[in-house]
């Protein structure tokens, strides 16, 4: 038979399990880690499912220093943040094209990258498939960041601090690539647009003025083919009549089939004030100048979309007018949300 | 004594599967460990292959110094006498030739018992190929991993000849959707030769890959030293390689 000696330990063994178990569950409870996207009830489920990457301050904190953290490049000059910039809606700072390490120029404008959990593809070629894996695309491009993922993993895991908040975020000794992209992609997720004025019309906190209302209802008309709301974009790859010779192939490049030549992906017109210049070489500098591409500026190639074929007849107040309401599509609060900054 | 049973039923809890775990132990294995192992050459005459050699290449004649040569494979399973299958998990394998532990694949766990063939994709699957960041051999530091238009590289090979124009070539095969697909599932029958496991030793599943075959129909190095994306001719050095890897025997 069992007998006391025996006994009393196991006792304080299931009293210790038990308190073991409570403090576990505290530990969930209490510490508020939790973070997550927020976004209207209007916009659509996002793409990205967050599979093995719920979002919590410690991945956002992580994903956010180095995001700002030039050490993703060669030489230590460049920072994701260096070419989008929260003050621009995380575009790069009104330039055409964008300098990586040593000054060197890329080929295409630096897009605004908020809302991307809703983006199906990336690139304006659409060639990344997943927000994932996206990061490895500028980190070792050699006009970007030009480094190696084996080399960059190497030095992050020389950097004490570096280690401690992987650690804490997830719960790695050593760091690895797939947890540095699930922490990019962290910090990129929280980057919402919801907050402009078009958002607090459609949520019946604030009214449109007349002639921003008339823009919407220009907009409706003629653009919203392709700059669907409420993100303003159906993703989908159009030739808008830029050119008839490319010198950047766009869709072609990754599907190789001749249809897709000159076509982009529809970008979001959020915050499209802040994000001068535009199209995928930002050869425009106004939103004058883009409406004035639609009214007269089309050029007629094979992929030129069909609705496009005749133009976007517009006088020159009903630009006026679109102008105003593309206006209301800038997010002050996202602009200058403490939240993102280093 | 009310406190008393319930204390021992605690204890009783809390053992319980230690026992279960011991008496595991101690059973006859229901399962062994098969080793596939990859034996590199170089045309049909016996050359192995090597880095940093000169290789003649047996068709069309160019001379090639490879200082890389790396590839996929994953998926690996074993049809057992019954017809049902045995799946290995996270089955992902870079074969890497400057390292020749890669060379020899580990399928663990695999259930006593007689198997009649092993299948296996060469390349990585589509669905590793859409779903974010992975880990292991397929962790984008191995750097076979295409970023601008988001894929694995089903096989890489570098290095140089005297026969191309630039003295070096470059072939990345990969793609992993569309007509221009490299990847590719294949099963390998054992024949009269049965794999049996029987967990008390190793077995060894043996493949000759004669990695010269991936440019039997691509011609010279002269016309062609570089291939950075999905095509025809990619497909069809994939197809290639893929006629090379060949089932040799088993090894008890
Ligand atoms: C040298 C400037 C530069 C740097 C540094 C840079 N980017 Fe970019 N980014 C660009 C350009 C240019 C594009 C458009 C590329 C293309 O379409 O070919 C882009 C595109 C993107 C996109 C896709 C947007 C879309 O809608 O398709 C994301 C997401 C992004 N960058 C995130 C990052 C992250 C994260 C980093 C740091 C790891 C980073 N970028 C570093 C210039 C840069
Ligand atoms: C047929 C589809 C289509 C229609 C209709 C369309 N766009 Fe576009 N839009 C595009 C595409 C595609 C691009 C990117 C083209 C490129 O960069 O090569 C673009 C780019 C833009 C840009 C630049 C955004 C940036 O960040 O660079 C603005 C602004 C714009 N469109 C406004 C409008 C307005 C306003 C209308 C209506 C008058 C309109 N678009 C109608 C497809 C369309």
């Amino acid at each position: 038979m069992l007998q006391g000696p025996f006994f009393i330990p196991m006792k304080r063994f299931s009293l210790l399990i038990i308190l073991l178990a409570v403090l576990s569950c505290r530990k969930e409870n209490t510490a508020d880690n939790s973070l997550s996207p927020a976004y209207p009830d209007y916009f659509p489920a996002p793409v990205y499912q967050f599979n093995n990457n719920t979002v919590n301050k410690d991945r956002f904190e992580l994903g956010k220093k180095l995001f700002f953290d030039p050490v993703l490049s060669l030489d230590s000059t460049i920072s994701c943040a260096k070419c989008h910039a929260q003050v621009h809606a995380f575009a790069d700072h009104n330039v055409s094209l964008s300098a990586g390490i040593n000054g060197l120029l890329g080929t295409r404008n630096s897009p605004s990258i908020t809302n991307m959990i809703w983006s199906p593809t990336f690139m304006w070629d659409g060639g990344v498939n997943h927000i994932e894996v996206f990061s490895v695309a500028p980190i070792t491009n050699h006009v970007e960041m030009g480094e190696s993922m084996l080399s960059v993993i190497r030095k992050l895991n020389n950097i004490t601090a570096y280690r401690t908040a992987f650690k804490k975020a997830y719960n790695i000794d050593e760091i690895t690539d797939q947890a540095m992209l699930r922490a990019l992609t962290a910090y990129m997720s929280m980057i919402i647009s919801a907050g402009s004025k078009y958002d607090e019309y459609r949520q019946g906190k604030t009214s449109l003025s007349a002639s921003e209302l008339d823009g919407l209802n220009l907009f409706r008309q003629k653009c919203a083919g392709c700059h669907s709301e409420p993100l303003f974009t159906d993703y989908s790859y159009k030739n808008n009549g830029l050119d008839s010779v490319f010198n950047d192939l766009g869709r072609e490049t990754i599907t190789t089939n001749s249809n897709d030549r000159g076509k982009f992906k529809v970008p979001s017109l959020r915050n499209v004030e802040l994000t001068y210049p535009y199209m995928h070489d930002g050869r425009f500098w106004s939103l004058r100048e883009v409406l004035d591409h639609y009214s007269n500026g089309i050029v007629i190639s094979p992929s030129l979309d069909a609705s496009l074929q005749h133009s976007i007849p517009m006088t020159i107040q009903e630009k006026e007018r679109i102008i105003e309401f593309l206006k209301t599509l800038t997010d002050w609060n996202l602009v200058s949300d403490q939240m993102f900054n280093k | 004594m009310k406190k008393l049973l319930k204390n021992l039923f605690a204890f009783a809890i809390i053992i319980f599967p230690l026992f279960m775990i011991s008496c595991e132990k101690e059973q006859t294995a229901t399962e062994g460990t098969v080793l596939v192992k990859l034996n590199h050459g170089w045309g049909m005459s016996g050359t192995s292959f090597a880095l940093n050699t000169n290789l003649v290449h047996p068709m069309n004649g160019d001379t090639m110094n490879f200082s890389k040569y790396k590839y996929y494979i994953s998926n690996l399973k074993l049809k057992k006498a019954d017809g049902t299958f045995w799946v290995q998990p996270e089955s992902y394998f870079l074969v890497d030739l400057s390292n020749s532990a890669s060379s020899s694949i580990s399928l663990n766990n695999v259930p006593v018992g007689d198997y009649t063939e092993i299948s296996y994709t060469l390349g990585v699957d589509s669905a590793r190929n859409v779903s974010g960041a992975q880990s292991g051999a397929l962790a984008t530091t191995n750097d076979m991993f295409w970023s601008w238009s988001t894929g694995y590289i089903m096989i890489k090979a570098e290095g140089t000849s005297p026969q191309s124009t630039n003295g070096s070539f470059s072939f990345h095969i990969g793609g992993f959707s569309g007509q221009y697909s490299a990847v590719q599932s294949k099963t390998a029958s054992f024949g009269s030769n049965q794999l049996s496991v029987s967990g008390e030793k190793n077995t060894e599943i043996h493949f000759n890959v004669n990695t010269a075959m991936t440019w039997c129909n691509s011609g010279s190095c002269a016309a062609v030293n570089s291939v950075m994306m999905p095509s025809a001719l990619s497909l069809q050095m994939a197809t290639d390689f893929n006629n090379g890897f060949v089932f040799d025997k088993i090894v008890e």
